[in-house]
């Protein structure tokens, strides 16, 4: 399948829920879901074993006011995005580890680095932060200023 | 001189020997990108074979003489830093080893770096490199060996940046 | 038999351990008996911060940064960050310099699975293979030196291009190198399918089929020995992998002798490719100039890495410095297939069990932890390395 029939394939499946498409690169489309509907969406691609979970990435957009959750699904060269924004105070998106159980180190991963919500993921312990980093403070909000030794404590 | 003096002083320059010449090290990696820490396997290696100083490469802190660390110091990892330094038996000695090692290298600035393993534990050898190769790792060891057969290892050295980061 | 009441867990703590094991992480494992019935990850010991790290430096300074993300796989980052760039930036680099980014980047998968076979030996208790595959391992490390400057840590990207040229002097020394190389792969290759040790501890262990390397999403080797056909050079092709085309390796029984064999047969592919790299260099530059403030905009940069697909998404504001660079790394995908492939395993196995998926931990983190419920046992990875050697050679297996 060509690249470009494979993202045609994947806009299809999950046109019932786009609110937005666009196509970034030559090998990438887009699209804007709302968190209600971002496990349909999930559960439609998977359903047609259209690509695999790439990655996951969060990004904050303070202006918006917004944290968006950039749902990667990679089939040879075509890269379809799912985009979910939520806001900030309350970042909350259902999980898809239900559907995909690797997803759950990814989803692990933005709750801790965005102060996402990810609703039902089987587990929430922190993956890459210490023990006693603070609640609260995500780091890679744009918030967040690091300074050296900033979160470290005298020996 | 007393019997006893003679006798102490015996003592001491057989302990000394046999510090210097064969040295059991432990490696510990406090966040490294594992350069460092592939150099260091590298010495083992029959190229390199660090075992010809009677350096030997064993897992227990218990047993060890020579920490060699590498890694700028996570702050996850600087719990177990200590507790590694700690169950180390005197007299002890560290290499650091790697431009992390010494100073947090290219993540000085980094949140959850401490930058650099003197702020945590006291060191007596660094080897700068990014990573340095196995041939100055070597050379790193076989100064300190010498230093301890020469008697000029006193133990418990504190350097600046320690003494400063634990002033409260 | 073990009764409910009996279950035990092990502590298995994060602390010294044989230089062979790289780095720290955090496993927990739920044992009843010699069964393994339950596993997670906590990661978290190489944490540096780097992703936000991008955010305050230039993009000529986190070209740097990222090379550092990890020491073995240096010139894969760096690939794929400068592609992203040179994508974003509407300036891709001249052909001889994508041509020598694969050279490099063949090279580097070499190393890489050298020293993977030989720290995987050694957690089989081969020492005797780990000495003799680093041994030879030192070869391409002087090659690479040769040709970059340094042994590990290459640097050999800039935005826009390379930093230098291979001449005709050089191309006969890795020539030379590769001759000896793979006359010495092909001996491993042959070790791997005969020692009858080895394989008593890779034949049938750790079994993942194709449904299930898809469902849990792994890639790279991992992938391909369970019968994925997932390999981003070939799927995906990059820097000047389609003039350059690479020859799938692929296996399907899915154990741990599978994921050995693919790993070798990549050694012997990378060997065709590079030469075949050498015989036909394109003329002309080495690199083109890129502006200091990169054009606004998202990217996705896929590369394959020697553990699999690394995964960089890099957004630009227009300036000298990206607002967001995000790196998955091709282990985070496959210690997911772990948690879940240990599970009805012993304990004994689940050492090469781990290193099957080549865990890298600076590109993640890792410990391992195994907690009891009726007392705390502490056990180092050193002891659960060499418990496992013994199950097997006590023929307990």
């Amino acid at each position: 399948m060509s690249t470009e029939s494979a993202l045609q394939t994947a806009t299809q499946l999950t046109a019932a829920w786009a609110k937005a498409t666009t196509t970034p690169e030559a090998n990438r489309v887009d699209i804007s879901v709302a968190p209600s509907d971002l496990h349909s969406a999930v559960a439609a691609l998977h359903g047609a074993h259209w690509g695999y979970l790439a990655a996951i990435t969060g990004l904050d957009s303070p202006t918006t006011n917004e944290i968006e959750l950039l749902y990667h699904f990679c089939q040879d060269a075509a890269v379809f995005t799912l985009r979910v924004s939520v806001p900030r105070d309350d970042a909350a998106v259902p999980t898809i580890c239900d559907v995909m159980p690797s997803a759950s180190l990814f989803e692990r991963e933005v709750m801790e680095m965005f102060g996402a919500k990810i609703i039902g993921t089987p587990d929430t312990a922190r993956l890459v932060l210490p023990d006693d980093w603070e609640e609260g403070v995500y780091p890679l909000r744009k918030d967040f200023v690091p300074t050296p030794d900033a979160q470290a404590t005298k020996v | 001189m007393s019997m006893e003096s003679i006798w102490q002083a015996a003592l001491a320059e057989i302990k000394t020997w046999a510090r210097a010449n064969s040295p059991w090290a432990v490696h510990f990696n406090s966040g490294s990108c594992n350069g460092c820490d592939i150099e260091i396997l590298a010495t083992l290696t029959p190229r390199y074979d660090l075992e010809r100083f009677g350096i030997k490469m064993q897992g227990s802190p218990r047993h060890a003489d020579i920490l060699i660390c590498t890694g700028p110091v996570t702050r996850q990892a600087r719990e177990r830093l200590r507790r590694i330094y700690e169950q180390m038996p005197a007299p002890k000695y560290v290499i650091a080893v790697g431009s992390c090692a010494i100073s947090g290298g290219a993540f000085y600035d980094c949140y959850n770096v401490e930058g650099g393993i003197d702020r945590v534990i006291p060191v007596d050898v660094y080897v700068p490199g990014c990573p340095p190769r196995p041939e100055a790792i070597i050379d790193g060891m076989v100064k300190l060996l010498q230093q301890i057969q020469e008697g000029k290892r006193a133990e418990g050295d504190v350097s600046p940046q320690l003494q400063e980061a634990q002033t409260p | 038999m073990h009764t409910h009441a009996e279950v035990e867990k092990f502590v298995v703590p994060i602390g010294p351990q044989h230089p062979a094991l790289k780095e720290p992480g955090h496993f927990e494992f739920t044992v009843d008996g010699e069964m393994v019935t339950h596993a997670s990850v906590r990661l978290g010991y190489v944490h540096r911060g780097i992703e936000k790290a991008t955010e305050q430096r230039t993009w000529v300074q986190d070209l740097y940064l990222l090379e550092r993300i990890c020491g073995i796989c240096s010139h894969t980052h760096a690939t794929a960050f400068v592609l992203g760039v040179e994508k974003l930036a509407g300036i891709p680099a001249p052909p001889r310099a994508q041509a020598i980014r694969v050279l490099v980047a063949e090279m580097e998968r070499i190393h890489s699975h050298l020293l993977w076979l030989g720290v995987a030996a050694h957690e089989a208790g081969f020492d005797t293979l780990f000495m003799y595959t680093w041994r030879d391992r030192e070869t391409i490390m002087d090659l690479l030196e040769g040709l970059t400057g340094n042994r590990v840590n290459y640097s050999a990207n800039v935005l826009g291009g390379v930093k230098f040229d291979v001449d005709a002097e050089q191309a006969d020394s890795i020539r030379r190198g590769l001759d000896f190389l793979q006359e010495r792969t092909e001996h491993y290759l042959e070790v791997i399918r005969r020692d009858e040790m080895f394989l008593r501890r890779t034949r049938g262990i750790g079994v993942m089929t194709q449904a299930e390397a898809d469902e849990f999403g792994v890639v790279g080797p991992t992938a391909r020995a369970s019968g994925v056909a997932r390999d981003i050079r070939i799927q995906a092709p990059y820097a000047a992998y389609d003039a350059y085309p690479v020859n799938l390796v692929v296996e399907h029984a899915g154990d741990l002798e599978a994921r050995f064999i693919v790993r070798v047969r990549e050694l012997l592919e990378s060997y065709r490719l590079i030469r075949a790299i050498l015989d036909a260099l394109p003329e002309g530059e080495l690199s083109k100039k890129l502006p200091r403030r990169i054009k606004s905009g998202e990217t996705i940069s896929r590369v394959e890495a020697p553990r699999g697909e690394l995964f960089y998404f890099i957004q630009s504001g227009g300036g000298d410095k990206p607002t967001r660079v995000k790196v998955r790394t091709p282990t985070l995908c496959n210690l997911a297939s772990v948690l879940t492939l240990v599970i009805g395993h012993q304990l004994a196995d689940v050492p090469m069990i781990l290193v099957g998926v080549d865990p890298c931990f600076s590109c993640n983190d890792r410990a391992v932890v195994l907690k009891s419920e009726r007392d705390e046992k502490v056990w180092a990875w050193e002891q659960l390395r060499q418990y496992g050697i013994d199950f097997y050679r006590k023929g307990k297996a």
